[in-house]
């Protein structure tokens, strides 16, 4: 019972992550059909600039953040600008320009951090909340978990209750009908893109206590991203938020009973599994071509 | 942090490394010398790396030492000693290439290796080049590897010493639970033995979780483990000690902590706590413990060896700073009885000899009766204790003994993982 | 006659350079040869999946089903590499037409995401099952034939060995693209409505292309273990699968011997920046990326776009099949 607890608790804090850069994936894909490859990559570089700043020059943990979320946001508008713009007209060629940006970020942060053994960032808050006994949460996750709900939050509010949110949606929906509306795509997309390197800037500052951080760290996020992203309904932000929780709790629990690879092998069972079922996920959104 | 690291892979050059820093002061010191090459075929770059460059760190650091000492005398000649590196990166295809190079066009004498895949992968051509090679996991050898040797490291066979002091030290815990990543060249080799260790000594195994390398969050894991309520908390070889040990601190677990390998600690300590650390058990000690003074000890100055290497790569030391190096000397030793420094000569001295120099003394040939050839130095070994946020050697116990009275019980179990025995 | 008579020189001038070009190289570059040709079976197998407009991202993972295949028959069952070679691209082949049936009901994006979901959870069979498949260390021993006396552990021999068996399955690649089903296969791409409504069932050719092209890299799988003697699942990540995206999309993939002229260019490239160590990733990534924006029918276009320039150009930028 003890253990079911912790791991709703545990899977609910992992959901926060797999959130924030899912629907930075989804908002890029929806905005520019692209499949932006090195979106691992970005929170990579997140958590970095967090060892870089924070764990090796002494800058404090939430000025950090603010750079981390600066830097990837940037690295993100440049993609835009010169890679993506350029390639609109061929999906496939953005997807490679993305695979392109991969290596060089890979090998960027092997020249911050050197080769060998993965870095580690002390947590800022150190301590643990004892619920009771055998109901422990460590107070950086739980900082990370309400960062997390407040972007996500924040994002939602953006994207209802605002004009710009509205043509974000409007453009993702049909681009051709957003366009003939008067809306500038290109403006469009570069908020798409920052908004989507914001978040995984962010979601990589927040894992840098919680994680080995390594060049290739990117990998596993990808994956998951991925997941969720179709589990969640390609061009839908709320399925992808619903489907982070979900494949988060749902990894978490096959972890604890079955084992890890187990746990990434059935979620990409899954992830088929819907893809033939249901190709739009849980949230049924169509994707204009 | 890393800036000596990249200084150091920029000048050599990951892909035909020649360890200039070694080679160059030869030149001034002693230029009449003839110069023996000695290879290094291991992972410098990738999630490997710190089991692989730190080594050619130590061996540039003896090499040095004894160069500037006017080299090394064999058959009556002066000799010094050049370091030539490849780094494979942990790849197979890179390691053949690797191989090729250093004994078909370098004329290296020796072949130093970390082991599993990219050692499989070159055996064949050290079998027919008659090259002496050598590996960090016994587990390598097979019937057939006849120029394969382990005299430094026996890994994962050292792990029944940390767990006979623990069992006599704190003979209240009664249960443990073994955590390792699932692969079969690191994880389960010393699972097994752990597993066979903890049987000996009467303490019931309640749970072995073997993961996989693509976990990024370690808080399930390890309360589906704490679940079982374990005494002991067993981590057998792997890759992933600093996010274990983390999660242990968070959810607290009070029992012993015991590990194969403890990198980097200082980090670990700066991610929990120095009193949470302190009383883990591994079997790597740093080089400046008092404890390696003892006159069993084949390790010249490892104090000095220490300071010389923290100086030049301060966050660089792990396990494998000095099983190089000590692999080095023993070939040095190997080559001088020989009285040649061509392989198979330095093969059959090494052999030959019944109490051959192992690093922490009381070596014996080993390995047939679990991987079909002796080829595998084993004898005492150090329980690392951490005290006191600073890791240091309780006591050295003997391999050899525990493995002739328990090795039927190891190779059950190896069995029951399904790794190779003979 | 004169055309042929300049083919027939051609051909065989390629074909000594190819003989001879071992003799000339330092060992471990004779490896690197070997590695080479099989990956230019890889690269041109991949080619005939891409025929239909799809790109999948389990190529890799079929190379290694076939390499897992061969070392699994020839250690268990002790089959030599004749028998080993072609059971290989079978079992590959009978994966891909399992496969088809989940893939094949998506397209495009969803098509390149499901290949890749597919193609790791292979992958992380492997890793997970140290029983039979060896887990992340992978399985090891396989030897590679001895006939007449030649020991094709030896590089230039293997290399002959590689040469023979991959320009065998090139030669077949080719005419099967020129062939009736190969001319299919490009109209599935360019004018899917149109074939279809002449009848041509657009799924089964794109399984086919995907079922042909499993095959042969299955085969590359097997020559590549035997002449390794390992085999690790790492061999076969998204990391190798981008490479073989990167060679073709380098090479252009309008003609046969695009993505064969990427894979040899980019691989002479890789080895001659090799001393550029950790940043050869980035110079790589760097080399995509301007391709991409600069040459996007890849270095295929170069002589022509040459030939542009002086005026003499035919209209080679088109695909070569979309207006006939």
């Amino acid at each position: 019972m003890e253990l079911i607890l912790q791991s709703i608790v545990n899977g609910l804090i992992q959901g926060g992550f797999f959130a924030l850069f899912a629907v930075g994936l989804v908002l890029i894909f929806g905005v520019m059909s692209v499949v932006n490859f090195a979106h691992g990559e970005l929170v990579m570089i997140g958590a970095y600039t967090i060892w870089l700043l924070h764990a090796q020059n002494g800058l404090a943990f939430i000025p950090a953040i603010g750079v981390a979320i600066i830097v990837v946001t940037i690295i993100g508008l440049l993609m835009e600008r010169f890679l993506f713009r350029p390639t609109r007209d061929d999906p496939l060629a953005g997807l490679i320009c993305s695979i392109g940006v991969l290596f060089i970020l890979q090998v960027v942060a092997t020249l911050i951090g050197g080769d060998g053994p993965s870095k580690q960032v002390p947590p800022p808050f150190h301590g643990t909340m004892v619920v009771f006994d055998s109901l422990r949460i460590p107070y950086q996750r739980i900082f990370s978990l309400v960062v997390s709900i407040v972007a996500l939050s924040t994002l939602w509010y953006f994207l209802t209750r605002t004009k710009l949110g509205w043509a974000l949606r409007a453009v993702a929906l049909d681009r051709e009908a957003a366009a003939l509306q008067g809306i500038n795509i290109n403006r469009i997309s570069m908020i798409a893109i920052g908004v989507g390197g914001a978040l995984a800037g962010l979601a990589g500052a927040l894992m840098a206590p919680l994680t080995n951080i390594n060049p290739h760290m990117g990998h596993n996020v990808i994956i998951t991203a991925f997941i969720v992203t179709i589990v969640g309904g390609v061009g839908s932000l709320s399925g992808a938020v619903i489907a982070a929780v979900l494949y988060a709790l749902f990894h978490t629990f096959v972890t604890v009973y079955f084992g890890g690879t187990l746990a990434t092998i059935c979620g990409l069972i899954l992830m088929v599994v819907v893809l033939i079922v249901k190709p739009t996920g849980i949230m049924g959104v169509r994707v204009s071509e | 942090m890393g800036i000596t690291r990249r200084d150091i892979l920029r000048a050599t050059a990951a892909g035909a490394v020649v360890a200039g820093t070694s080679s160059l002061p030869t030149g001034l010191f002693a230029a009449s010398n003839k110069t023996v090459k000695i290879g290094m075929n291991i992972p410098m770059t990738g999630d490997y790396a710190p089991w692989g460059l730190p080594g050619l760190y130590g061996c540039e650091i003896i090499a040095k030492d004894i160069n500037g000492a006017g080299g090394v005398e064999i058959g009556g000649e002066k000799y010094n000693i050049e370091m030539v590196a490849y780094d494979h990166a942990y790849d197979t295809e890179k390691a053949v290439q690797g191989y090729k190079k250093l004994v078909l066009e370098d004329d290296v004498k020796m072949v130093m290796m970390l082991g599993g895949s990219t050692v499989a992968s070159v055996l064949p051509w050290a079998q027919r080049k008659k090259m002496l090679t050598t590996t960090l996991l016994p587990s390598d050898i097979t019937p057939k590897s006849e120029y394969l040797i382990a005299t430094c490291e026996s890994h994962p066979l050292y792990n029944v010493t940390g767990v006979e002091w623990l069992a006599k030290n704190f003979p209240e815990a009664k249960t443990a639970a073994i955590v390792t990543n699932n692969d079969a060249e690191y994880g389960l080799q010393s699972a097994a033995t752990y597993k066979a260790a903890f049987e000996v000594e009467g303490i019931d195994v309640v749970d072995v979780n073997l993961h996989g390398f693509d976990i990024t969050d370690f808080a399930p894991i390890v309360s589906s483990v704490l679940a079982k309520k374990p005494d002991i908390f067993c981590m057998a070889t792997s890759f992933y000690v600093t996010p274990l040990m983390e999660q242990l601190y968070h959810q607290g677990f009070k029992g012993k902590i015991i590990s194969c390998t403890l990198d980097y600690y200082d980090e670990i300590i700066a991610k929990t706590s120095k009193e949470f650390v302190n009383g883990t058990i591994f079997q790597f000690p740093d080089f400046d413990d008092p404890a390696l003074n003892d006159k069993g000890v084949n390790f010249p100055d490892p104090g000095g060896f220490d300071a010389k290497f923290r100086k030049d790569h301060p966050n660089d030391w792990s396990a494998v700073s000095w099983e190089y190096p000590a692999i080095l000397l023993n070939w040095i030793e190997g080559a001088k009885a020989a009285g040649s420094v061509e392989p198979t000569d330095v093969l059959k001295s090494l052999k030959y000899t019944i109490n051959p120099a192992f690093v922490f003394g009381g070596g014996k040939w080993w390995g047939s009766q679990l991987w079909g050839r002796d080829n595998s130095v084993v004898g005492r070994w150090p329980v690392v204790v951490v005290e006191n946020g600073k890791a240091r050697i309780q006591e050295y116990r003997s391999v050899s003994d525990w493995l002739a009275k328990n090795k039927d019980v190891l190779i059950k179990h190896m069995k029951e993982l399904g790794l190779r025995t003979v | 006659m004169n055309s042929r008579l300049k083919k027939i020189i051609g051909s065989l001038v390629l074909l000594a350079t190819l003989v001879a070009i071992p003799h000339f190289l330092k060992f471990h570059h004779q490896d690197l040869l070997i590695f080479l040709t099989i990956n230019v079976l890889v690269v041109a197998s991949y080619r005939i999946v891409t025929l239909t407009g799809e790109w999948s991202l389990i190529h890799a993972v079929m190379m290694g089903v076939g390499g897992y295949t061969a070392t699994l028959l020839f250690k268990n069952f002790d089959l030599g590499m004749w028998f080993t070679l072609p059971l290989a691209g079978g079992v590959s082949a009978l994966i891909a037409a399992l496969l088809c049936f989940p893939l094949f009901r998506m397209t495009q994006f969803y098509f390149l995401i499901g290949s890749f979901a597919a193609g790791e959870a292979i992958r992380l069979v492997w890793i997970q099952y140290v029983n039979p498949f060896g887990g992340t260390g992978g399985l090891s021993g396989v030897e590679p034939p001895i006939i007449g006396g030649i020991d094709f552990l030896d590089a230039i021999p293997y290399y002959y060995l590689a040469l023979t068996v991959v320009g065998f399955c090139l030669f077949i690649l080719y005419r099967i693209e020129n062939s009736r089903i190969g001319l299919t296969l490009h109209a599935v791409h360019w004018k899917a409505p149109l074939a279809e409504s002449v009848g041509v069932d657009t799924w089964r050719y794109r399984a086919l292309a995907f079922v042909i092209g499993s095959f042969f890299v299955g085969i590359a799988g097997a020559l590549k273990v035997h002449y390794l003697g390992t085999i690790t699942p790492n061999q076969f990540g998204i990391g190798f699968m981008v490479f073989i995206l990167i060679w073709v999309i380098v090479g252009g993939y309008n003609r046969f011997y695009g993505p064969i002229i990427g894979v040899v260019v980019l691989t002479v490239f890789d080895e001659s920046i090799r001393s550029f160590a950790e940043i050869r990733p980035a110079i790589y990534g760097a080399v995509l990326i301007i391709s991409i924006l600069f040459l996007p029918k890849g270095l295929e276009s170069i002589p022509a776009k040459f030939k542009a320039w002086f005026g003499i150009g035919s209209n080679s930028d088109a695909p070569p099949l979309a207006d006939k």
